[in-house]
């Protein structure tokens, strides 16, 4: 949290950025479908509110964002400053460090959400700002799966040294994936099996669903039960690659910084 | 006393001295330079992995979106205003090359703390830094080279270019003014040095404000007026006009004219800028890590 209270510019990217590729994807649009660009969309997604469509999609890739790009550049600096080896000799459970690493993406991610979506829903759609909250819930269940990524991701660091080039590459395949700016339909059928797996998915389809479309949790519980069981699934697995991980480093001296 | 303060001024020259005087030594430190940045370049196979990978999927995760809005009858291959796009990731990969490529180039080395040992070197920093900058622009063309042919492969068409001599001028001139602006973003670099966010915000205003993605007629009238200060926004247009010969911004003749004062003032100003902070810097002791 100090990180970002010293750095505001960096929480003010996450803010801004939502609104920046919303704006690319919506300008590009309408030069590609002119008068007809609206109807088109709608043809497409089942929605006229362009706006609110994309910009649910951008901040939930936003949180995954923070959440992979925290835990791995977290260890990264650790292990640049010489201090992994310190923290990792600490009396403490990995796992709570880890999930102690992550526990300010709660507070990020929150934010990010309730001001980019918070503040989009005010404008364009006031009627809809009380199904802020179920889609918030859905937020929520949704950054436990993107913590276990964050974990595997966390034991990739320590492996191969590159967070940064990591964090792009796979902030942008999840982009692609999981359906940010188009229903994930559009994708090959290959693709469509991975986007399946992904949290982000559902968290997305789900808030559209709220949001756009009047659902409530309960109709949904279909893709609800597969979010929580991708909760369970992604923190076991991303734990276990971590410590996997962990001890081949603590064998072969992988710890050091290059 | 005098002839001691002479000695260090000459050998302070001459540590510092950037003997460029003849064609051949500044090929041959421009030849250093390109070779010592692709070697290291090379060293690093996840970057070189992830970029391969990350750059053309920028191109693909826009096109997907931006399709939802298309006419829903199929276009031809080639009409679907791909090659538009194409064109604009094309703009936008060479950009980067300026603001994170040249730019960075100082902040790299010095957090790293190699900055000292680099501008030691008996070369001109110029030279060095346009050296990075040939390097980028081949790995540039690389990826832009696979994500056309990937886009072929994916049925999107062949991309046109209607004429290639004209495209050539005005991309000659876009990374002449690339390199400037490069250069004047190093500088930058080199005085505020908490640099990602004023990077992000130059990048993507670029992305908004230049004509890249869409044309700026998009744009609403009092910020239409924005984009047409921007320099970018012409070298842009002029390529596009070779490209698919969309109509140009200003009178076609006169844009030629406009293109090319640009291209050749931002790369002036950059080189006096640049070398203005350095000076700065060493006179004032700044050339630090933080």
């Amino acid at each position: 949290m100090k990180h970002y209270t010293r750095y505001p510019g960096n929480f003010l990217i996450y803010l801004f950025l939502p609104f920046l590729f919303t704006l690319l994807i919506f300008g590009m649009g309408r030069f590609v479908g002119g008068g007809d660009a609206a109807l088109n969309f709608a043809a497409r997604t089942g929605t006229t509110n362009i706006i609110v469509y994309e910009i649910l999609g951008s901040a939930v890739w936003m949180t995954s964002w923070v959440v992979v790009e925290d835990v791995g550049v977290a260890l990264r600096d650790e292990q640049m400053k010489g201090t992994l080896e310190q923290n990792f000799l600490a009396p403490v459970n990995r796992f709570t460090l880890l999930v102690g690493m992550s526990l300010t993406d709660i507070v990020i991610t929150t934010g990010i959400f309730f001001i980019v979506v918070g503040a989009t829903l005010a404008i364009t759609l006031p009627s809809s700002l009380l199904s802020l909250i179920p889609a918030f819930l859905i937020l929520l269940v949704g950054l436990i799966p993107l913590f276990g990524i964050g974990f595997l991701f966390a034991g990739f660091v320590i492996r191969f040294k590159e967070p940064y080039i990591f964090i792009q590459t796979v902030n942008l395949l999840f982009a692609t994936l999981t359906g940010t700016y188009y229903p994930v339909t559009f994708l090959p059928y290959w693709a469509q099996f991975v986007s399946g797996v992904l949290p982000q998915t559902y968290v997305i389809d789900e808030m559209r669903q709220i949001i756009l479309a009047n659902q409530t949790l309960v109709n949904l519980y279909g893709s609800v039960f597969v979010l929580l069981a991708l909760a369970l699934a992604y923190p076991i697995l991303g734990y276990g690659i971590f410590k996997r991980i962990e001890k081949r480093a603590g064998v072969t001296g992988e710890f050091s910084k290059y | 006393m005098g002839s001691s303060s002479e000695l260090r001024r000459e050998q302070v020259s001459l540590v510092n001295s950037q003997n460029t005087n003849s064609t051949a030594k500044l090929l041959a430190e421009f030849r250093a330079a390109f070779l010592k940045d692709l070697r290291s370049y090379i060293r690093q196979p996840a970057w070189v992995l992830g970029e391969l990978v990350s750059t053309p999927l920028w191109f693909f995760f826009f096109a997907l979106g931006v399709t939802l809005f298309a006419p829903t009858t199929p276009a031809a291959p080639g009409e679907s205003g791909i090659s538009f796009f194409l064109l604009g990731f094309v703009f936008i990969v060479l950009f980067g090359t300026s603001i994170w490529g040249i730019g960075q180039t100082v902040r790299n080395e010095q957090t790293a703390g190699t900055l000292e040992q680099f501008f030691l070197a008996p070369a001109s920093r110029i030279t060095l830094i346009v050296g990075r900058w040939a390097r980028i622009f081949l790995t540039d063309s690389v990826i832009i080279g696979y994500t056309t042919l990937l886009l072929y492969l994916f049925g999107g068409g062949l991309v046109t270019l209607l004429d290639p001599g004209l495209f050539l001028m005005g991309l000659g001139l876009y990374e002449l003014g690339l390199i400037g602006f490069g250069l004047f973003v190093a500088g930058l670099t080199m005085q505020i040095k908490s640099y990602n966010t004023v990077s992000n915000l130059i990048f993507f205003g670029y992305m908004i404000l230049t004509g890249a993605l869409f044309p700026i007629t998009v744009i609403p009238t009092p910020f239409r007026y924005v984009c047409m200060a921007i320099p970018f926004t012409y070298f842009i247009d002029l390529m596009r006009h070779a490209a698919l010969a969309t109509p140009t911004i200003l009178p076609e003749t006169l844009e030629y004219v406009v293109a090319i004062v640009l291209a050749i003032s931002m790369l002036a100003v950059g080189m006096v800028m640049f070398n203005k902070v350095e000076r700065d810097a060493r006179s004032g002791g700044s050339i630090a890590t933080s």
